[in-house]
């Protein structure tokens, strides 16, 4: 195989690492400085404040086209999670009530809660 | 003597140089196929060890991790997680998961996990957090194991959060503390502080008209701390379409990596004033909601495991933690990896997890 010093692959590879640590540390130099600061905060806060109000804007006129909204889609997600946290508790009430009836045909419900009584291995003279 | 390796120029043996072409022939043709399914399938399943949920409220999430071993540690773990970023990080893939690790180990394993706060959550404020939130996990957790005890272990800014509820509740019932990254020292995330400078910075405002912080916003001053990482792995990314576990490792991640978690907005604001600004956590002035929250009234055993490359929560940042604490057995581990990497990646498995398993084993009887 060839040394990696001069395998052509490897110097590539090599040079994107380098360039990417070389930048990030240019990068973070110039963004130390209270002049980055300063105008990252007045680009984001007008920016923050413009996205707020193109939301807005937007929102009015995806219901006036009769379209969902991105905060309506977001309340579904939320929604469907709520239902798969409900499902989720009605599955644990299942298990809970059927814990008895479990046993015999196994499940997590069935299965007996294990023994609190572990020890550390040095302590119960095994290997760690 | 072997005669195809005579020719030899600048170091590199012409005579392997058909074979170098052929495997890069044949790594392009793969590349191909390969980045044609990556682009069609989704990725792997993460988060899949078995749990059942025991409480859902507001942005909480508490998990039970179904027990695997014949016989457990007497004293339980509530992992609590940073708020901006998804539990899964600590439960990947089978083999690779700090969960399956702790339940093969013997323990018995709680998460608080977060979701995002919808719109008209965004008036929760520090106080939820640490005075609601974790309290109320920490009480199911001792109704469903039975125990007094809780051994608590936080990520991140999970780990500042349960800094601030066991100095607050430091007469119990947190028996442990493990603290993977957290920092203490504000003014040492030096980026972080400069992005939330208070001259040029206007936190009321932000919070005032956008209520919850959005998750782009989070992430992309994630990614500032290293700018060209993200364009730089894509490059690496598809060097390595080719390989498989590559391509797995890197989903895994990204997906992470990408799924953040907005902000409610009170709660930034709490935070870019009392701990950006005012750096209260180190200075021992931290109060929440009225109660003084400082740190060297924490007496338990603590272990504070922080990484050599972490970009996020540099150490200067975090190495003030295990000297402020008012605890006698107390100790720093400083391992090999990023801020990511030091927990869930394949380090871990060699390092951090090994590490946590003997410290914590012992007391956890």
């Amino acid at each position: 195989m060839a040394d990696k010093a001069n395998d052509p692959v490897a110097m590539w590879q090599n040079m994107i690492g380098e360039m990417e640590k070389g930048f990030n540390s240019f990068a973070n130099q110039a963004m130390a400085s209270p002049e980055f600061s300063k105008a990252v905060n007045q680009v984001g806060g007008v920016t923050a404040g413009a996205q707020k109000q193109l939301g807005d804007l937007m929102e009015k006129y995806l219901v006036g086209m009769n379209l969902p909204s991105r905060a309506q889609m977001v309340s579904m997600a939320e929604r469907l999670q709520s239902i798969e946290g409900q499902l989720n508790e009605i599955k644990a009430m299942l298990n809970a009530m059927n814990s008895n009836a479990a046993a015999s045909a196994g499940g997590y419900a069935g299965a007996p809660k294990p023994p609190r009584t572990k020890r550390p291995p040095s302590a119960a003279g095994e290997p760690k | 003597m072997n005669a195809s390796a005579g020719l030899n120029v600048a170091g590199l043996d012409l005579a392997l140089i058909p074979d170098r072409i052929q495997s890069e022939v044949q790594r392009a043709i793969q590349r191909s196929i390969k980045g044609v399914e990556y682009i069609a399938s989704s990725g792997p399943s993460l988060g899949s060890t078995p749990k059942d949920i025991l409480a859902a409220r507001g942005t909480m999430n508490l998990y039970h991790y179904r027990p695997v071993a014949d016989e457990i540690y007497r004293v339980p773990i509530l992992i609590v997680m940073a708020t901006t970023n998804r539990g899964y990080i600590l439960d990947m893939v089978p083999g690779q998961s700090f969960i399956e690790f702790l339940l093969k180990r013997g323990y018995d394993v709680y998460m608080l996990d977060w979701s995002a706060p919808k719109p008209e959550e965004k008036s929760l404020r520090m106080e939820d957090y640490v005075l609601d939130f974790i309290p109320d996990c920490v009480r199911r957790v001792q109704l469903d194991s039975g125990e007094t005890d809780v051994t608590v272990i936080g990520y991140c800014f999970g780990g500042v959060l349960s800094l601030l509820y066991g100095s607050i509740f430091n007469d119990g019932p947190m028996k442990n503390l493990i603290c993977f990254t957290t920092p203490i020292d504000f003014r040492e995330m030096k980026l972080f502080s400069n992005f939330s400078d208070r001259r040029y910075f206007d936190v009321d405002r932000l919070v005032d008209s956008i209520g919850n912080v959005p998750p782009e916003m989070i992430l992309s001053s994630f990614e500032m701390l290293r700018p060209a990482s993200r364009a730089a792995s894509q490059v690496q990314l598809w060097e390595n379409i080719w390989n498989d576990e590559y391509v797995k490792a890197y989903r895994m991640m990204d997906r992470w990596g990408t799924d953040t978690l907005p902000l409610a907005g009170e709660y930034f604001r709490a935070i870019t004033k009392d701990l950006m600004w005012d750096n209260k956590l180190f200075n021992g002035t931290m109060s929440v909601g009225g109660r003084a929250a400082d740190i060297s009234r924490i007496k338990i055993p603590i272990l504070h495991a922080v990484a050599e490359h972490d970009h996020i929560v540099p150490y200067d940042a975090a190495r003030h933690l295990i000297t402020k604490v008012g605890s006698t057995d107390k100790e720093e581990v400083i391992l090999k990896g990023g801020h990511v990497s030091v927990v869930a990646g394949a380090n871990a498995i060699k390092r951090l997890w090994p590490k946590l398993d003997s410290w914590l084993c012992e007391r956890s009887i």
